[in-house]
């Protein structure tokens, strides 16, 4: 107890000595919301000048690893990443246009859409398709006018899907997506999932499910599991990459008319480090690596061994030599 | 796996000795940014709200600038903080001005309180002795008003505390991201060690500013408030 | 967006007939607001208020009915939000509510108690002397002249329910807190700012219906006391 107080105590006159210090000054006195512990490490190779970046990070479990992976190896190649977390798509787009965020472990096929949808409205024609490179060019077109862009896309791919109860399933003969048709059903999803294409309206248009509900609660996070397995929903929006799946007694329907698209986890740049090819060949390196069962094994380890993102993602770069 | 054979963390346990040990790290940086965020908005809430107690009070406009706190007061905090991302982006400041107006709700008004309780009879004999309207807000009524103020400020400074967790919607809560991370990802130990570290965070809070108080204000009565 | 569009957005976003309808529009969703936060209160003052009376009448406890207001400052609701939503409780209207219970009887139960407290002692000394049975004291004497800080206490705890309900929408609570984070989640900031305005007018309003009340019941006109946050 004393050791606690006594610790306390001194953080309290470092933050009273960093406060009056950096009260009048710019943006970024108050330290990030992630660890930048190993910060130490980031002047040594020459290159990059240990020119700050910063990571932005959607909160959950494959993203946080992915901007992990891109801070490590970004660390290598002399640059100082910090990682910042962001909410979604919709918060962390317009800081690359801007230069807030520098750089973005993303989805190729919804981030096509999601520039697709800005650009063009609505009802705009989708150009994302199921092959990663024609998905990545068609990014690539809609982020240039805008200052983002597309570094390559790895070979690991997290489809968007939707998984339902065993027991669900069984009772009403379920295996695809198809066999929900006319079905009333509840969905735990995102936020945002009634303005997604692959999401709400998808599933109204191309497979004629009447969602009567969204339940808020996220991407794959455990809340949306626990949302269908206690009933509270019937389907809950996943990514194919979930290996937690199977011992919660969940199971995924086969999307049998290619609602989801070539969903590779791909880095995106933002306004200040187009151009920059030590940024782009410190990440590129981590694209024919990156498998879909890597990944999925790295997800089991953050979810249901509770390892910390951090550490399993450096775990799985020295296991490929890549540190 | 065996589900006995994992660790506390696999098991996802409310109290976990594991957790402490590999979460260090992130739990001392989630600290510090929690006392960076409260120490700031409530230091800049200290200095405002002073000479805006003293400025109304001046020009008759206390009852307004109650009023606004009490409209203040009645906004949510989330929704608070999200009023100035247009202005302020996903950034410490924008979590700091949210904090700032909200302590400047208690501490304009301990500070009128304190201001108003000074006896005129005081004030009619500090001027008899000569004393100018600024000396004698300085000498005077400032230090009449202190313990008011002091009172306010811890009531501030503890409010604080546990408002700033709410921050953690745009990552910058402190201790709220690691409550934040766990509610989506269900994470009991995460969620129960950074609620605790929380409410100690706000008493220590408390007590050191209670000895301030002492120190500065030995005339007043001790025990209790 | 450019922040000096904001105001017209909102507007329009108010006045918008789609916003009015259906099981996510303003009048479900503050109805949902208004369940959540006055079966909160109603748990409140049923819980507090006898509590408060009975100690205040036999004038022990004060240490405790004092110190619980600094105590539940100290405690962030939030973090108890999310600790009965990932706990036994689970995600919904029984956590929120809870949670809301948990943090609004602290202002109730501390206001109660003084204002039984502050009874003028010569008052109750005269009331025994009439021989007045203890709870004829408390029922005739105490209780009427405690009633308007009483109210305070409950003002107080209805307007900061009101505000914090909103962040039952974290945890499938429903409510006005609904549109704030949906907003958020979809930066659709005429959304996220009705939301607000919406909490903070219904905070208001209520405010409002609790000056008149509490004017009205004033049997000393000793209305306007607006102490309740440094007690």
């Amino acid at each position: 107890m004393r050791s606690t107080r006594a610790s306390t105590g001194v953080a309290l006159v470092v933050a009273l000595c960093t406060a009056l210090t950096g009260c009048g000054g710019s943006s970024n006195n108050l330290s990030g919301s992630t660890s930048s512990g190993s910060s130490s490490a980031a002047s040594s190779s020459g290159g990059a000048g240990g020119r700050s970046l910063v990571i932005g990070s959607a909160g959950f479990t494959e993203i946080q690893l992915m901007a992990e992976m891109y801070k490590l190896l970004l660390e290598k190649a002399g640059f100082q990443p910090t990682i910042k977390v962001v909410q979604n798509r919709e918060v962390y787009e317009p800081a690359l246009e801007k230069g807030d965020i520098d750089v973005v472990p993303d989805y190729a096929a919804t981030m096509t859409e999601f520039l697709n949808i800005k650009a063009h409205g609505q009802s705009a024609a989708p150009v994302a398709t199921s092959d990663k490179d024609t998905t990545v060019a068609a990014l690539n077109k809609l982020g240039e006018p805008l200052g983002i862009k597309a570094l390559d896309a790895a070979e690991a791919v997290d489809q968007n899907a939707f998984a339902v109860t065993k027991a669900y399933a069984t009772k009403n003969r379920l295996t695809r997506m198809s066999d929900l048709h006319g079905r009333s059903v509840v969905i735990a999803a995102t936020e945002e999932c009634p303005d997604r294409p692959f999401c709400q309206p998808g599933l109204e248009k191309t497979y004629g499910i009447k969602v009567t509900k969204v339940l808020p609660l996220g991407f794959g996070t455990a809340q949306v599991k626990s949302a269908v397995t206690s009933g509270k929903a019937q389907l809950g929006l996943v990514g194919t990459t979930d290996a937690t799946l199977p011992d919660l007694g969940l199971v995924l329907l086969q999307d049998d008319k290619h609602l989801q698209l070539a969903d590779n986890l791909v880095p995106v740049v933002g306004k200040d480090f187009l151009g920059d090819t030590t940024l782009a060949s410190a990440l590129d390196a981590l694209a024919p690596t990156l498998t879909t069962e890597d990944l999925t094994q790295l997800n089991k380890k953050v979810d249901a061994e509770r390892q910390k993102p951090a550490d399993v993602a450096k775990e799985y770069l020295t296991s490929k030599g890549m540190l | 796996m065996d589900p006995l054979a994992a660790g506390c963390l696999a098991r996802n346990q409310w109290l976990c000795g594991e957790y402490l040990s590999s979460r260090r790290t992130d739990l001392v940086d989630a600290l510090v940014q929690h006392l960076e965020l409260t120490v700031v908005s409530v230091l800049i809430g200290l200095i405002v709200s002073v000479p805006l107690a003293v400025t109304a009070r001046r020009a008759h406009l206390s009852q307004l600038l109650l009023g606004a706190s009490t409209v203040i007061y009645t906004v949510p905090s989330i929704a608070l903080f999200s009023l100035f991302i247009p202005y302020t982006g996903i950034s410490a400041e924008t979590v700091v001005v949210g904090l700032v107006l909200y302590s400047l709700t208690v501490l304009v008004r301990n500070v009128l309180a304190g201001l108003d309780a000074v006896s005129s009879e005081v004030k009619e004999a500090a001027r008899g002795m000569g004393l100018g309207p600024t000396r004698l807000l300085l000498t005077v009524e400032l230090p009449l008003a202190l313990p008011a103020t002091m009172a306010g400020l811890r009531i501030a400074t503890v409010s604080t505390v546990a408002l700033t967790t709410v921050g953690g919607i745009i990552g910058y809560g402190g201790l709220g991201n690691l409550i934040f991370d766990g509610l989506s990802t269900q994470f009991k130990a995460q969620v129960l060690t950074a609620s605790l570290l929380c409410v100690v965070l706000a008493i220590l809070a408390d007590v050191t500013l209670q000895g301030a108080q002492r120190a500065l204000t030995p005339w007043q009565p001790r025990g209790g408030r | 967006m450019p922040p000096m569009s904001a105001f017209g957005d909102v507007a329009a976003w108010l006045t918008d007939g789609a916003h009015w309808r259906g099981a996510d529009g303003i009048p479900t969703r503050t109805a949902e607001h208004l369940v959540l936060s006055g079966s909160a209160l109603a748990i409140v003052c049923v819980l507090a208020l006898p509590l408060a009376l009975w100690l205040g009448h036999i004038g022990k406890g004060g240490a405790l009915a004092i110190n619980l207001t600094n105590i539940g400052r100290a405690v962030p609701v939030f973090a108890v939000l999310v600790l009965l939503a990932i706990g036994p409780l689970g995600l919904g209207a029984r956590s929120t509510v809870l949670a809301l219970v948990l943090f609004g009887i602290p202002p109730v139960l501390t206001n109660a108690y003084v204002a039984v407290r502050e009874v003028d002692a010569d008052t109750v000394q005269a009331a025994r002397g009439m021989g007045m049975s203890g709870w004829q004291v408390l029922r005739h004497v105490e209780l009427p002249l405690a009633l308007p800080l009483i109210l305070t206490g409950v003002r107080l705890a209805a307007v900061q329910i009101i505000a914090t309900a909103t962040l039952g929408a974290f945890v499938l609570g429903g409510g006005l807190g609904r549109f704030i984070n949906a907003g958020f989640g979809r930066q659709d900031q005429a959304e996220l700012v009705s939301g607000a305005v919406l909490v903070a007018g219904l905070a208001l309003l209520v405010e409002g219906i609790f000056e008149v009340l509490q004017r009205r019941l004033d049997p000393v006109r000793r209305a306007g006391r607006l102490s309740g946050l440094r007690v």
